[in-house]
């Protein structure tokens, strides 16, 4: 058994290693610095809102307090939501780059406005970002392969072999070897990270948790080229294999996954939920008020005492039917869910098969930038919404009016649900 | 038979006997098969997903029944986005923006329901199309099959013996050039078969199609040199294969994320919640039409009555309350417009930036030409905003005028307490069988084949670049071979 700091030097005297290890930690760094002031933006974006928001709604209040029409107020007032990001979503943008983290909501039908984009430069966001994410699971394979592919055969192809086995290397030495390189890689990948994530306050458990899943996918990696290693081919026949498996494992199987799981999954619902949910809600106008109201009464009876509705148009039975519709495609706005849920559900099963699939799954799950995390956003919205209407209800089917005061008891978006 | 043809001929052989090469080409072209084949069958099959929506939408339009024309405002439109026929090779934007784009009154709505949301993270690892083949994987088979090339005949000495048997240094890279190639032109077979069934059965046009055939046999030439001749010019074959796999992943892989967080970072861009804060801001300044003492607005009743030269607006031959929704409407498009127009030249400018990147990365300057030839680059998603938009603005002022031609003001604002009244502002709803349907115009050819020059100039740059490489490595092996 040789010491730790004899194979260091040993290691580090190959021409390669010490600029391949340096490239890998600068990559590492400038995808932390790039997660980091990206999400920086974001924070200062939702920080930048909070005012606008305001002056906004004090234009409206403005006009409204004027004759105090409830009704006028729950559809002129904008209320903002806003997803902050995570400690960790500096690591694994994930979706937020694609889908709102900002995103305003009045009192009418949420489905016609839940389901609303963000402006993005789609061309940009196909390549997708450079982030911490990205170069554990893209780079720093290649950078073990660079590093591990002559493991053996180059000391062999050195001549010096049989020498080693000789003096009495046998597993211990290779496992050293390795162990050694992935420890340097995994330092290369991690450390930038580490500092990161004490820069962004995250949680020591969270950063142990992606530090073990970064461990974990980086032994995967040096388990492959220590077996390819180990079938006695010449060094250039192990980087060719060992990079054709990566292209395989990482670039080749997801995407055909991808595929499989979408066709297997198709969610045509969210179109056709929102074109049903329009024919429910306009068709509202032409049905007679007393069956509009009597369906909305069954579900909130609370308001069924309220004074009848006798001209032509009240704000109560406009926003009956508005709720009406939302009510009207509950299944297919379940079903749209269930598919979306499915296809992030198969992602994780093929993360169990795929290690770059299920890294990258562990990693934007741990900080809060996937699929999931995008449902939960809609969740909560879904929540504030039921609380904005409860909030002008008693106004608008009490004929309560609606003063400038009364803009600031409005249920305000609150942090984490 | 010349050297160059015999040298060809002799690796080629070569490589046909080598097990790794056979796999490789093998995997590569089925790869290449597979993705063709689904792309072109999930083209049609969203395509026509989008119709049927889309006839669905036009249908519900027409079928509305009688209504007061400003509910048929708030009723709207749904237009689809259709997908270009050689989407089916580069679907390029399309799974990244919203295909479906709902159209109202005095609202602008954003484009939903694109895949990149309805999908899990795997749509960031690349969609397997005949594109990303070619692109991401294309060069790699190339890299595997030629690294050795020249290297591996210098380290066994056979390239000494072509020396001695006369045969130049420049004539030994043509050669292997020429055998790799025809690796090449595997590779590409697939791909061409499925630009030539997109252009004969999906009605593809064929210029756009030959620019994408050129582009990438272009950007598979620059791949072919630079393999040639880094085996060549590399001390070892060792040396050769990690400097081309190295070159290969800062082109294919880390150039263009980096690409995409430096336009970024230069040039970010408002949300769209701001930009909706932003131009209701700038509506007001203009004048609100709540406000019944709004000076905007008064000069525009005071113009209004002067033209028809009467005094009160309840004297007007035509609906005041018309009037003022088409006013309102003229106010806010032009807003809209001003802040998309904004908009668009913030991302083409962001996209600018990612393509000067093009400069490191051959696959960045291939990636714009194709999307550009295929009509799915975001040029093509801002055609339809901006004709739908312009639908959207059309559809809103017909039903605008309408009400100002067809309702009489005093029914329109007795409407809610007069239930005749109520009666009489619904208007037939042939109206609306007659509103015109929205028809998306694609590029012209002319358009896509300039959207694609400077991507395509920028692959003759790497061509000259490359065979630039070529020539010094020659030079260098004619020097070593002396």
């Amino acid at each position: 058994m040789t010491g730790l700091g004899p194979e260091l030097r040993i290691f580090l005297r190959q021409r390669l290693a010490g600029p391949t290890l340096a490239l890998l930690a600068l990559l590492s760094a400038i995808s932390v610095g790039a997660g980091i002031l990206e999400i920086r933006r974001q924070t200062e974006t939702i920080a930048r809102i909070q005012p606008l928001q305001a002056a906004e709604e004090a234009a409206v209040a403005a006009w409204v307090s004027r004759d105090g029409d409830a009704g006028n107020a729950a559809y002129y007032t904008f209320h903002a939501t806003w997803d902050r990001p995570s400690a960790l979503a500096f690591a694994a943008l994930g979706q937020r780059d694609v889908a709102p983290y900002v995103l305003r909501v009045r009192a009418l039908a949420l489905e016609s406005q839940i389901h609303e984009g963000e402006n993005y430069n789609a061309e940009l966001a196909l390549p997708g970002r450079f982030d911490w994410a990205f170069v554990l699971t893209f780079l720093a394979p290649l950078i073990l392969i660079v590093l591990m592919h002559d493991l053996v055969s180059g000391e062999r192809e050195a001549g010096r072999l049989q020498a080693l086995q000789a003096a009495g290397a046998r597993l211990g030495l290779w496992a050293h070897r390795a162990g050694l390189r992935l420890g340097l890689v995994f330092l290369a990948v991690a450390a930038p990270f580490a500092v990161g994530a004490g820069m962004s306050g995250a949680k020591a458990a969270e950063v142990l948790a992606l530090l073990t899943a970064a461990g974990l996918y980086l032994a995967f990696w040096t388990l492959v080229c220590l077996g390819v290693g180990a079938l006695g081919r010449s060094s250039v026949a192990n980087g060719a294999v060992l990079a054709a498996t990566w292209v395989v494992l990482t670039l080749v199987l997801p995407a055909l996954a991808h595929i499989v799981i979408n066709s297997a999954n198709p969610v045509r619902q969210g179109v056709e939920l929102t074109l049903a949910q329009r024919e429910a809600v306009h068709a509202g106008w032409d049905k007679p008020k007393d069956a509009t109201l009597t369906a909305f009464f069954r579900v909130h009876p609370e308001w069924r005492n309220t004074p009848p509705v006798t001209s032509g148009f009240h704000w109560k039975w406009y926003y009956a039917f508005q709720h009406l519709g939302d009510l009207s495609v509950a299944d297919p706005v379940l079903a749209y869910r269930r598919g979306l849920e499915s296809r992030d559900a198969w992602t994780a099963r093929t993360g169990l098969v795929l290690p770059a699939v299920g890294v990258q799954t562990t990693l934007h799950r741990m900080a809060g930038t996937d699929l999931a995390a995008q449902l939960a956003y809609q969740d909560r919205i879904r929540a504030f919404h039921e609380r904005l209407r409860r909030f002008y209800y008693p106004y608008i089917f009490n004929e309560t009016p609606f003063r400038e005061g009364d803009f600031a008891k409005a249920p305000r978006w609150a942090e984490g649900g | 038979m010349s050297p160059v043809l015999r040298i060809a001929a002799n690796e080629l052989r070569l490589m046909a006997r080598a097990r790794v090469a056979q796999l490789a080409i093998a995997l590569v072209v089925a790869l290449s098969a597979v993705a063709a084949l689904t792309a072109i069958s999930q083209g049609r099959e969203s395509q026509e997903i989008r119709s049927r929506f889309q006839a669905q939408a036009d249908r519900e339009f027409d079928g509305q029944p009688a209504r007061h024309p400003h509910r048929m405002v708030h009723y709207g439109h749904f237009v689809f986005r259709p997908l270009p026929a050689l989407a089916g090779f580069d679907p390029g934007v399309d799974a990244f923006t919203g295909s479906t784009l709902f159209l109202e009154g005095h609202r602008q709505n954003s484009a939903n329901f694109g895949d990149v949301r309805q999908s899990s993270l795997l749509v960031r690892f690349g969609q397997l199309t005949p594109a990303f083949v070619i692109q991401a994987l294309g060069p790699l088979v190339l890299i595997f099959l030629g690294f050795g090339a020249i290297a591996r005949e210098r380290d066994s000495g056979r390239l000494n013996l072509h020396f001695a048997q006369g045969v130049k240094a420049g004539q030994v890279v043509l050669g292997k050039a020429a055998a790799l190639s025809v690796v090449a032109g595997l590779i590409l077979a697939p791909a061409l078969a499925a630009l030539a069934w997109l252009t004969v059965f999906v009605g593809a046009v064929p210029a756009a199609a030959l620019m994408l055939a050129a582009g990438y046999a272009a950007y598979l030439l620059v791949w072919v040199l630079a393999t040639t001749s880094i085996s060549a010019l590399a001390p070892s074959s060792r040396t050769a294969l990690a400097t081309l796999v190295a070159a290969w992943a800062l082109s294919a892989i880390l150039a263009p994320r980096l690409a995409t967080d430096i336009a970024l970072l230069a040039a970010p861009q408002p949300t769209r919640l701001e930009t909706d804060i932003a131009i209701q801001r700038d509506l007001k300044k203009i004048g609100d039409s709540h406000n019944p003492d709004d000076p905007y607005f008064a000069a525009f009743r005071a113009s209004v009555l002067k033209a028809y030269g009467v005094t009160r607006i309840e004297d007007l031959p035509v609906n005041y309350r018309g009037l003022i929704a088409i006013e309102g409407e003229r106010l806010t498009s032009a807003l809209f417009e001003r802040y998309a127009e904004r908009q668009f030249a913030d991302q083409r400018h962001q996209s600018g930036l990612a393509l000067a990147l093009g400069g490191i990365s051959p696959t960045l300057a291939l990636r714009s030409l194709s999307m550009a030839a295929s009509g799915t680059d975001l040029e093509g998603h801002r055609r339809f905003l901006r004709q739908a938009e312009a639908y959207r603005y059309a559809i809103v002022q017909r039903l605008n005028r309408l009400q100002a031609e067809r309702l009489t003001y005093s029914d329109d604002s007795k409407r809610n307490s007069d239930p005749g009244a109520g009666r009489r502002v619904r208007i037939d709803p042939g109206a609306w069988r007659q509103t015109p349907d929205f028809v998306y115009r694609p590029a012209s050819t002319a358009e896509s084949l300039a959207a694609s020059t400077p991507g395509l100039l920028l692959l003759g740059a790497w061509i000259a670049l490359a065979s630039g490489l070529a020539w010094a490595a020659s030079r260098r092996l004619e020097r070593a071979g002396a």
